[in-house]
């Protein structure tokens, strides 16, 4: 049957088929794999705050300060960003209300340096550090703190460097006891605390929520006061959304959240993009093979139609075409992913470089995979109808 | 399947004509089983629309046609390759070979799906018809007459009830139409399937139980 049917078979169709399918499909996995690759860069899991979370404050102005204007969220202020679409979750930072005073001993000197301090909290569930540190249990007082990255860089090579004092590193900085004076409502207590973490993005002091509780309490004037800065985890924290919400109320970002949020915006943005025009010429492509099998069988009504008479059933005439079709496609398929793979050993050096590990590539795999399963089905299908159309002959 | 009956049957391009003459079109017949039928006609009275509906790629007549009494258009696509394969033998009055293949593979083709014949049998048909030597030429380059009787060796490779002949002797000479009466009706006895034969002066050469004017 093969033999019969074969003729009319235009090879050059069935290339440019071919071609333009996996042209179409290699940009679509290879853009869903680059994209894989590349996400990593940017949801930095390492870091103390994850990338989809926001540090709002209300922008200081030069007004503001000489009329002594606050810069607080009402409630209604939060409650408004949490109604906002692109926002999942508000926490406030919560401030000490209450005198403090750091001292760290310099053993063996006999030295100690003090500073006046302040701390700041935000609930657990936006901390991501070892919860067996991030405690505070008010019987045995002790407290663990977050700090700033900036801030030991400030000191080590502004503050120490200048006054002839050791560097320290992070390792001897967290073993270093700190002592925490607490003073108000006539107390004046100290307790010990500890370093536990540094924090790249998180731009103060933090102490666990449990014991800013405990302490405002105890210490503290007992008044409820207003956060004058907020912690948001967003969808997406490159969205212009966000911006143009942050821009209207005079809110502002620290750090460069927003400025990665919107490299991952433009990322995702370019990759849908690519993934779209992929599409198209996958579609294109689809539309070129069943244009190029619809001629076929056109050509080939009058020995189908003869199949038929002799007693072959439409599907052990379709068989033959669906074969062709699944050879075609499965080879497009493999191809693809090839190409794909190779591409990708090209371009993955340099982002190892930039510090991506490379994502899976099961991802890209599965979309090529479904891809042609579904351009394929549809091409049966197709063949089917038109085979079955063929069953009746014009009077 | 044993009888084929025609109800009042008539093909939708001679709708409205009235009173036809046909012993076939708007009449009640039967078909059956074992027996021999010729049906004579002049050209264009719709002798091969009668075989296209009766084989099923045409459909486009009034009455109703039935096998055993059941309606053949409620006959699904497998019923129809059943029936194709098992029931009734057709050679259509242009032979519908490939003239790509060559004389076996066209016989071939039908047999693969139907292994009623062997290789041997298929041969020594061809032997008695005088196309053996063709075997392995391309039907493209047979005279009509040889096609006609390779085609005929393909409608007899399968088992059947009703050998349909839209006419089988068209391009052959007094001889040949002999040896094709001979074998069509020992075929046709070993398989006590009916012949009904269509013709337009050159009968096939076989004695019938019943003739109709179409």
């Amino acid at each position: 049957m093969w033999k019969l049917l074969r003729k009319h078979i235009s090879a050059s169709q069935l290339v440019g088929f071919s071609i333009a399918s996996l042209i179409g499909l290699t940009i679509v996995i290879l853009a869903v794999q680059f994209y894989q690759d590349v996400k990593p860069v940017f949801s930095d899991e390492e870091s103390f705050i994850k990338k989809d979370y926001l540090i709002v404050t209300r922008r200081v102005s030069t007004a503001g300060t000489l009329l002594g204007g606050k810069n607080e969220f009402s409630p209604e202020a939060v409650a408004d960003i949490q109604s906002q679409p692109w926002c999942r979750k508000v926490g406030k930072f919560s401030s000490n209300d209450y005198g403090l005073y750091a001292t760290v001993s310099v053993s063996g000197v006999g030295q100690s340096m003090g500073t006046m301090l302040f701390f700041e909290s935000i609930p657990t569930e936006f901390i991501d550090v070892d919860s067996r540190d991030w405690k505070f249990d008010p019987s045995r007082p002790e407290v663990p703190v977050i700090m700033s990255r900036d801030y030991l860089t400030l000191y080590n090579f502004g503050f120490a460097a200048s006054q002839g004092l050791p560097q320290l590193s992070e390792g001897i900085v967290s073993k270093v006891p700190i002592q925490f004076t607490l003073r108000g409502n006539g107390l004046n207590e100290t307790i010990n605390g500890r370093i536990v973490g540094f924090s790249n993005r998180l731009n103060t002091i933090v102490v666990p929520e449990q014991f800013m509780q405990w302490s405002n309490k105890r210490y503290g004037s007992g008044l409820e006061r207003n956060p004058s800065r907020l912690i948001v985890e967003v969808n997406s924290p490159g969205d212009v959304k966000i911006q143009r919400y942050l821009d209207d109320h005079g809110y502002q970002v620290a750090g460069d959240k927003m400025q990665q949020g919107k490299s991952q915006y433009f990322l995702n943005l370019v990759v849908t993009i690519v993934i779209i025009v992929g599409i198209i010429i996958s579609l294109l492509s689809f539309f070129v093979l069943m244009l190029s099998i619809y001629l076929l069988l056109q050509k080939n009504t009058r020995k189908l139609q003869d199949l038929l008479l002799l007693g072959y059933s439409p599907a052990q005439v379709s068989r033959t075409y669906i074969g062709m079709v699944v050879a075609i496609n499965v080879a497009v398929l493999v191809v693809a992913i090839v190409v794909m793979l190779v591409a990708r050993l090209c371009y993955l050096p340099d982002l190892k470089a930039l510090g991506a590990t490379g994502g899976t590539v099961t991802v890209a795999i599965v979309v090529a995979i479904v891809i042609m399963s579904l351009i394929t089905a549809g091409n049966i299908l197709a063949i089917r109808r038109k085979i079955a159309a063929l069953w009746l002959h014009g009077a | 399947m044993n009888v084929i009956t025609l109800h009042n049957t008539l093909p939708a391009v001679f709708a409205g004509r009235g009173e036809t003459g046909s012993e076939i079109w708007l009449r009640e017949v039967a078909f059956e089983k074992g027996k021999r039928y010729l049906i004579s006609a002049e050209s264009g009275t719709g002798k091969s629309s009668l075989c296209s509906y009766l084989y099923g790629y045409r459909n486009d007549y009034s009455g109703t046609m039935a096998f055993d009494g059941c309606d053949i258009r409620a006959l699904s696509v497998e019923q129809w390759c059943e029936i194709r394969t098992h029931h009734i033998a057709y050679l259509a009055q242009d032979m519908r070979l490939f003239g790509e293949l060559t004389a076996i593979e066209n016989i071939e083709l039908k047999n693969s799906i139907t292994h009623h014949k062997t290789r041997g049998q298929i041969l020594e048909m061809m032997e008695q018809l005088g196309v053996a030597e063709k075997a392995g030429s391309l039907v493209s380059k047979l005279s009509i007459g040889q096609q006609q009787r390779v085609a005929l060796v393909r409608t007899l490779c399968q088992p059947c009830d009703f050998i349909l002949l839209d006419e089988p002797v068209s391009h052959l000479d007094e001889h040949n139409n002999k040896v094709v009466a001979q074998i069509v009706a020992q075929e046709a006895q070993r398989q006590g399937a009916a012949i009904i034969s269509t013709s337009v002066g050159n009968n096939v050469k076989i004695t019938v139980d019943k003739e109709f004017r179409l």
